[in-house]
């Protein structure tokens, strides 16, 4: 772990700390962080806070700095962060992340855990089988470059023609599963190379599909509205935009490097790269990052397809028991364009969100019709030994965070200390002990992504709610789960 | 014929990520240690695929880059490597810098090398073994620095 100078930092209240703007670091707003004492007492010394403190000095900020409470160290920006910018801002590719568009996306059966339970290790088997997971992991699907280009103008929206779903699917995800303006025509040879095979595949890291329960409901009307009850059995799936998301940012990130020096804009960590919104390249970062955005909502709209012909397999037909109906689908890796008070006044601004979750309030616009009534979906994975959250968006995060919340646990230990810290624990066993079976292409990578290695996605979201930026919804714990 | 070298990296902590620092006492082999290290982060290569992972591509994809500092170099080299393996569904197995040296024409750096790449083992078969899917190198603390006499490079990369 790196140790950083602590950056100056005041408490607000409870759940919220100011990083006061200092024009000596170049700093032209706060940075506010989102914390109770708890997660605080593990940032203090994080260079995330420096990171927040650094996303202050882009040109155009606005509002502050934010960091949601799962915030840990990044590049450039922290993990868990959010920067708005005017029109006359900048965009910078690193604000969203190399995994363009990762997200979740949660399907709910009409199963019970009692009718899964006794064939949970047969199916986990199965869906290990199904999605091809792990480093590099291809699909055996080649596509022609017709093909890839409409899966990159078209995203999810390309997978459902294809008959990869259903219109209720694009329904219950964000932006439609598709994002504008996308132009397959900034996207580099290298990328279209690591994406052709890549489409509806899982990857490794943190990324995962759990077969899960939900075991507790906390708002009834919401939970009603998206179709959960105690005692049900959902799927959740955690990918992104695999190795062609990863080269367009790497790409976008080389040109903005080289454009902030055209530019002249100084910046504290050259990965912060960026150049103005209105500038040439901006315009084709927001091309590629449109087609990359829409490449993961197709690869999630595979995934999910896959699965479901697992489950009718497994639980026979594609009606209400066995048939997995999408609850929603979602980017925490991603900038849009949206609209948002600044200073008493209603103006666009570019909306960075890099680990973080969009989350508007009931009412709001954006908001797909089947929720608007409730609240953006909000869907929080944890860790693979506890729970995950389901919420939906409160009227505290238009007002804060510019729609914004968290988007999982946050990590705690890097994947070395938690290696070293659970040396000679099977944690695949622990896990088989607690209820949950495990499927994993590695099994080193268990002790990587084991529970300890997380902050307590209890904890970040309970700040998250009293701070008035997000309503718990249901809790979920894993059944299976199958990891790259 | 792979030159048997000291072993002159080393993998850096990051909380969600991973880092490595590289020495050498010259550039070409600075950028062939962080190849190393990159790769030994990437994949376990397998002896009887081709490896173990050495300096000395001799066989491979040709490599030439130019930029206009030793880090946007570096930043680079480690993402061309990472970009080839991946399109290629391989593993990382050796690199040569055989060139390492300010552009001729213009202000900035240019690299001439190669790598080379070995498949991933299927099963229990002859292989590379897959350890991490490194997205990409960063700019985050990137750094190419002559210290105590020898190159320094420092990298934190994606995974």
């Amino acid at each position: 772990m790196s140790r950083e100078h602590p950056v100056p930092l005041e408490r607000i209240d409870a759940y919220r700390w100011r990083i006061p703007r200092d024009r000596a670091r170049g700093m032209r707003v706060d940075g506010i962080v989102y914390a109770d004492d708890r997660l605080m007492s593990s940032l203090r010394d994080d260079p995330s806070l420096t990171q927040v403190a650094n996303v202050a000095t882009l040109p155009g900020i606005v509002g502050a700095s934010l960091a949601m409470p799962d915030i840990h160290w990044g590049y450039g920006f922290p993990v868990g962060g959010v920067a708005a910018m005017t029109r006359d801002g900048v965009i910078s590719p690193g604000g969203i992340g190399f995994d363009i568009n990762c997200g979740v996306r949660l399907l709910r059966s009409g199963l019970s855990v009692a009718d899964v339970r006794p064939r949970i290790g047969a199916l986990a088997d199965a869906l290990f089988r199904a999605v091809p997971s792990g480093v590099g992991a291809s699909s055996g699907r080649v596509l022609a470059k017709g093909d890839l280009d409409a899966v990159l103008r078209d995203g999810a929206r390309w997978a459902v023609e294809a008959g990869h779903g259903t219109t209720d699917d694009l329904a219950r995800t964000e932006d439609g599963g598709r994002l504008e303006p996308a132009d397959p025509a900034a996207v580099s040879p290298r990328a279209r190379q690591r994406g052709e095979r890549q489409l509806g595949t899982l990857g490794s890291g943190n990324h995962f599909l759990e077969v899960q329960v939900v075991d507790r409901v906390f708002e009834t009307a919401a939970a009603e509205a998206m179709g959960l009850r105690e005692g049900q059995v959902v799927v959740m799936i955690h990918c992104g935009s695999r190795g062609f998301g990863h080269q367009v940012c790497t790409d976008h990130v080389a040109i903005m490097d080289r454009a902030a020096r055209r530019f002249a804009i100084t910046l504290p960590d050259r990965q912060l790269a960026c150049a103005p919104i209105d500038s040439p390249e901006a315009a084709a970062y927001l091309g590629a990052m449109s087609a990359a955005a829409n490449f993961a909502w197709a690869n999630r709209q595979l995934i999910a397809a896959a699965v479901r012909r697992v489950f009718a397999r497994f639980f026979g037909g594609a009606g209400e028991g066995a048939g997995l109906r999408q609850v929603y689908d979602l980017s925490h890796n991603l900038a849009r364009f949206e609209r948002h008070r600044v200073d008493g006044r209603e103006v666009e601004v570019c909306v960075h969100r890099k680990g973080a979750t969009r989350a508007f309030p009931p009412g709001h616009p954006t908001v797909p019709e089947p929720y608007r009534q409730v609240g953006q979906p909000v869907l929080i994975p944890g860790d693979m030994g506890r729970y995950s959250f389901v919420g939906v968006g409160a009227q505290g995060a238009l007002e804060q965070t510019f729609g914004s919340t968290c988007h999982g646990a946050g990590r705690l230990l890097s994947r070395h200390a938690a290696t070293r810290q659970l040396r000679g624990v099977d944690v695949g066993a622990e896990l088989a002990a607690e209820g949950i079976v495990v499927r994993a292409q590695r099994r080193d990578l268990l002790a990587e992504e084991a529970s300890a290695a997380y902050k307590d996605v209890a904890v970040v979201v309970e700040v998250a709610e009293a701070a008035g930026i997000f309503r718990r919804v249901a809790r979920l714990r894993p059944l299976a789960v199958v990891k790259g | 014929m792979a030159r048997p070298s000291p072993r002159r990296h080393e993998i850096v902590g990051h909380t969600a990520d991973i880092g490595l620092t590289a020495t050498a006492p010259d550039l070409p082999s600075l950028f062939e240690e962080a190849a190393l290290a990159l790769a030994e982060v990437s994949a376990d290569v397998d002896p009887r695929a081709g490896g173990p992972v050495h300096r000395g591509a001799r066989e491979g994809d040709a490599i030439e880059l130019e930029a206009e500092d030793l880090v946007a170099l570096a930043y680079a080299w480690l993402n061309e490597l990472i970009g080839l393996a991946q399109a290629r569904g391989q593993a990382l197995a050796g690199t040569e810098v055989r060139r390492l040296e300010p552009a001729s024409d213009r202000a900035g750096w240019r690299l001439v090398g190669g790598a080379r790449f070995v498949p991933f083992a299927v099963g229990e078969g002859p292989g590379a073994r897959a350890r991490l899917d490194v997205k990409s190198a960063t700019y985050h603390r990137l750094t190419v620095r002559r210290h105590a006499g020898a190159w320094r490079l420092t990298a934190y990369l994606d995974v």
